[in-house]
């Protein structure tokens, strides 16, 4: 009777701890069910009851913003709001970038999103498309003005799913030359100002396009006998400096600056297209690197330490590297070794004569599910307005708007003073890339990554039929766009 | 209950003709063993059942809530046989000569596109297997040999990198192997190799899986213990008389001493084998996972771990496990069937 009776309360025991494990724990909100679903309109025109303020949840984590001094700074803009009216309450939530994904995944499921979401860059955005508000009924309301912005600022943030986001902060690109090696070369510097054309040593003038960059690209490129990639007798096996490097630019990032984005690799079936765009800026790719003149370091030197482990531009032995304003973090060893950059502008995509750029952008999104749409937006327009100063600060960005761009700029110029003009990168963000080479996909964390496989096989192997490579990368985005 | 009536638990003992005190001991021992029964049931056979159901639906996290789960039946499985991620087979190309200063000079280089997971590792496996079983089973004859002087001095030597901590090996090979500045190119250029031939090593879809099996070779430590365990269990007195029968060492290895310790190689092959579909940790940590050098290293169980965690496509990498898991069924089957044939258990019938 007594083993019967341990046997049955040690099956109960058991049970409830499996039970227990499985139920819910008992610190969850109980509402969270009762939350509209994702894909449901928010209820906007149920008004708050007067006496109480409405709770606005701003998730931190995706991007940057998780850093201890980031934190604080974030609080202080928050309690600055909260002092600053009493109809909203606005929380911050700041999640570990690792976790962050995760755990917004995870809110959103339980139909419990927070309100705002960011900073965020393309990657975070693209993660959970199709979760995003679209703000221009809201713009359309509140009569914002987002003409106090770059129109193609504006613009870029304009997707599939609508106007998901306002410029915040931003990272445009221009062309880093080292003014030393051009002397060295004899050649004159690459143009300040869009729309300027590039003087060649005998006094011609040609646009500034791709084409022009090769072929500067060329004379810079120099072996360990001092010639030039256009002389005869280069030694391709031992160059010493390169005439130009797409730095930290993937292959999507390379089509870019050519004309097409991500919204151009496939049409409403899903069906996989190469753009016209991608194959120019890939073909110009491999030739500078395995054509008969190359200007273009290879994978086993750009890796090799000589040349910076990657970190090409840096090391001093490119002559010109195309980046973004975010690549003045990562110029130490330049710096440090006393070379000089100065900033030119974009080339031009040579088929179209345009020029394409790129901009890195950091923002806020509002959650689709969002039960107080109106109070969320005006916290984004706090956010992307009078709390920019603080946040672009803390977060390193250039921000969108010209008139918070003063204080930014100074800490650039202190930090690298003999760079002459930042013109160049200010002038890069009329030329946003709309739409973005980093926009959605379908699958699109597969599909970059076999691009980025093309990417690396041009790199590396200089064997390889190109057309033949790009059709079988359109064949396999095909499967992975309908997976 | 009917059932468990019914129940037999050993032939022509059945839970009704059972004691009641052997009814109580059974009951005993359910409880006992049932933490054991849980976790098998929790953690390996209702995922392997939710692995399998997963295939067949299309749950993809990226999706949110705006993609309601749905019954796809076998798009999936269509959608993996015409995926050249998996199945793109390796096309080898081989140049002779390249232009250097204006003339062409003899420089012959072979390079290799990008294959499909699958094959990639089935690629790595013909050079890691062979290199896995024979180089442990040479040493361990090396290190078994009377004539070496200061034998427990070398086994120790040959061991000791397979207690080096393997991300430190990683960095360690990759200096040693950097096409530009490693010291094993500089040597080959010393040796007079043209630079445009050396090897580009973790850069070349050609070159990567040797690569790889290079910094692979500190790890056979424990292969060639192992294989020495099974030399030393080895008989003496069949050596003697082997010996006595005129055999040379060469016929002593092939007649006595392969197959007494054939078990020991069977062992380590079968160890090799599930080790090579399990391949996962070097890719990752060398490459971040990118599969780099262009897709080279993209292998199955990478592919697989990238479906899953990275792409967040739950089915399709469901499918992917089930497809795995009947080729680890085939191949085991295969090698079972065939050791019939080669290994050798002294003393057992089999």
């Amino acid at each position: 009777m007594k083993k019967q009776l341990f046997v049955l309360i040690a099956l109960l025991v058991a049970a409830a701890m499996l039970l227990g494990a499985c139920g819910p724990k008992p610190t969850e909100p109980p509402a969270a069910t009762e939350l509209p679903a994702a894909t449901e309109l928010p209820a906007a025109t149920e008004p708050p009851p007067p006496t109480e303020k409405v709770q606005i949840r701003w998730f931190v984590g995706l991007g940057t913003g998780t850093d201890p001094e980031q934190i604080v700074v974030q609080e202080e803009v928050v309690a600055d709001f909260n002092a600053s009216q009493d109809r909203i309450e606005l929380v911050l939530e700041v999640v570990p970038y690792d976790a962050a994904q995760d755990t917004l995944s995870t809110q959103i499921a339980a139909g419990a999103g927070p309100d705002i979401v960011g900073p965020v860059g393309w990657g975070g955005t693209n993660f959970f498309y199709g979760q995003w508000l679209d703000l221009s009924d809201l713009i359309a309301e509140t009569g914002y003005d987002t003409t106090q912005f770059e129109k193609s600022l504006v613009d870029m943030q304009i997707t599939v799913e609508g106007q998901v986001g306002l410029p915040f902060a931003v990272f445009p690109a221009a062309m880093f030359y080292v003014p030393a090696l051009f002397d060295e070369a004899g050649l004159n510097y690459p143009p300040d100002k869009y729309g300027e054309k590039y003087v060649m040593p005998d006094g011609t003038q040609k646009p500034w396009d791709w084409n022009t960059v090769a072929e500067i690209g060329r004379l810079l490129t120099v072996d360990a006998n001092g010639k030039n990639a256009t002389e005869a007798g280069f030694d391709r096996n031992f160059i010493v400096q390169v005439g130009y490097i797409p730095q930290w630019q993937a292959a999507m990032h390379m089509v870019g600056f050519w004309g097409a984005g991500a919204a151009d690799f496939f049409d409403a079936q899903n069906n996989a297209i190469i753009p016209d765009e991608a194959v120019q800026a890939w073909e110009f790719y491999f030739d500078g690197i395995w054509g008969a003149q190359p200007f273009i370091a290879n994978g086993a030197l750009s890796d090799s330490p000589e040349f910076g482990g990657g970190n090409v531009f840096n090391s001093g032995k490119a002559a010109m590297g195309n980046t973004h304003l975010w690549y003045t973090c990562c110029l130490g060893d330049f710096k440090d070794a006393g070379y000089e950059f100065q900033l030119a502008v974009l080339p031009a995509n040579p088929f179209d004569g345009k020029v394409h750029g790129r901009v890195d952008a950091d923002t806020f999104r509002m959650w689709k599910g969002t039960p107080h749409p109106k109070e969320a937006f005006e916290v984004m327009v706090y956010l992307v307005g009078p709390a920019v100063a603080k946040l672009a600060t803390i977060y390193g960005a250039l921000p969108a708007r010209a008139s918070d761009q003063a204080a930014f700029l100074a800490s650039k110029s202190a930090e690298y003073p003999f760079v002459t003009s930042w013109d160049p990168i200010i002038a890069g963000l009329a030329y946003a890339d709309v739409p973005s080479s980093e926009g959605w996909m379908p699958n699109l964390n597969e599909a970059w990554n076999r691009i980025e496989n093309l990417g690396d096989l041009m790199l590396n192997d200089g064997t390889i039929d190109l057309t033949a490579e790009i059709e079988k990368l359109r064949q396999d985005l095909d499967v992975i766009f309908k997976k | 209950m009917e059932h468990l009536a019914n129940f037999r638990f050993r032939k022509g003992v059945s839970l009704q003709k059972m004691t009641p005190g052997a009814r109580r001991e059974m009951r005993q021992g359910l409880l006992f063993i049932s933490p054991w029964i849980i976790g098998f049931l929790a953690f390996t056979v209702i995922p392997m059942i939710a692995t399998l159901i997963f295939s067949f639906l299309n749950i993809k996290i990226t999706d949110g809530v705006t993609n309601p789960v749905a019954w796809v039946g076998l798009d999936n499985y269509r959608t993996l046989f015409k995926d050249n991620q998996v199945w793109d087979l390796p096309e080898l190309r081989a140049t002779w000569t390249q232009e250097i200063e204006g003339e062409k000079v003899f420089n012959p280089q072979v390079k290799m596109s990008p294959p499909g997971s699958l094959w990639v590792t089935i690629i790595f496996g013909l050079y890691a297997l062979p290199v896995g079983i024979i180089v442990p089973l040479v040493l361990a004859l090396l290190m078994n040999n009377k004539n070496l002087i200061g034998r427990n001095i070398f086994r120790s030597l040959f061991y000791m990198p397979y207690i080096i901590p393997f991300v430190a090996a990683v960095f360690l090979w990759g200096g040693m192997l950097n096409p530009e500045t490693g010291w094993i190119n500089r040597a080959l250029m010393l040796l007079g190799v043209p630079k445009a031939s050396v090897p580009q090593w973790a850069n070349d879809v050609f070159w990567v899986y040797p690569t790889y099996v290079i910094m692979g070779i500190w790890g056979i430590g424990n292969a060639m213990l192992i294989m020495l365990a099974g030399l030393q269990n080895v008989p003496t007195e069949l050596y003697d008389a082997a010996k006595v029968d005129g055999a040379s060492y060469w016929q002593s290895f092939w007649k006595v001493t392969f197959p007494m310790i054939s078990p020991v190689i069977f062992y380590n092959l079968i160890l090799s084998i599930v080790g090579l579909f399990q391949y996962f940790l070097v890719p990752l940590v060398v490459n971040q996972g990118t599969g780099r050098p262009a897709g080279a290293t993209n292998f199955y169980n990478l592919y697989l771990y990238k479906t899953f965690f990275l792409y967040q496509n739950m089915s399709y990498g469901s499918t992917l496990a089930c497809v795995l898991f009947l080729v680890i069924l085939f191949v085991t089957v295969i090698l079972f069937a065939t050791a019939k044939k080669w290994v050798y258990y002294a003393g057992e019938s089999r």
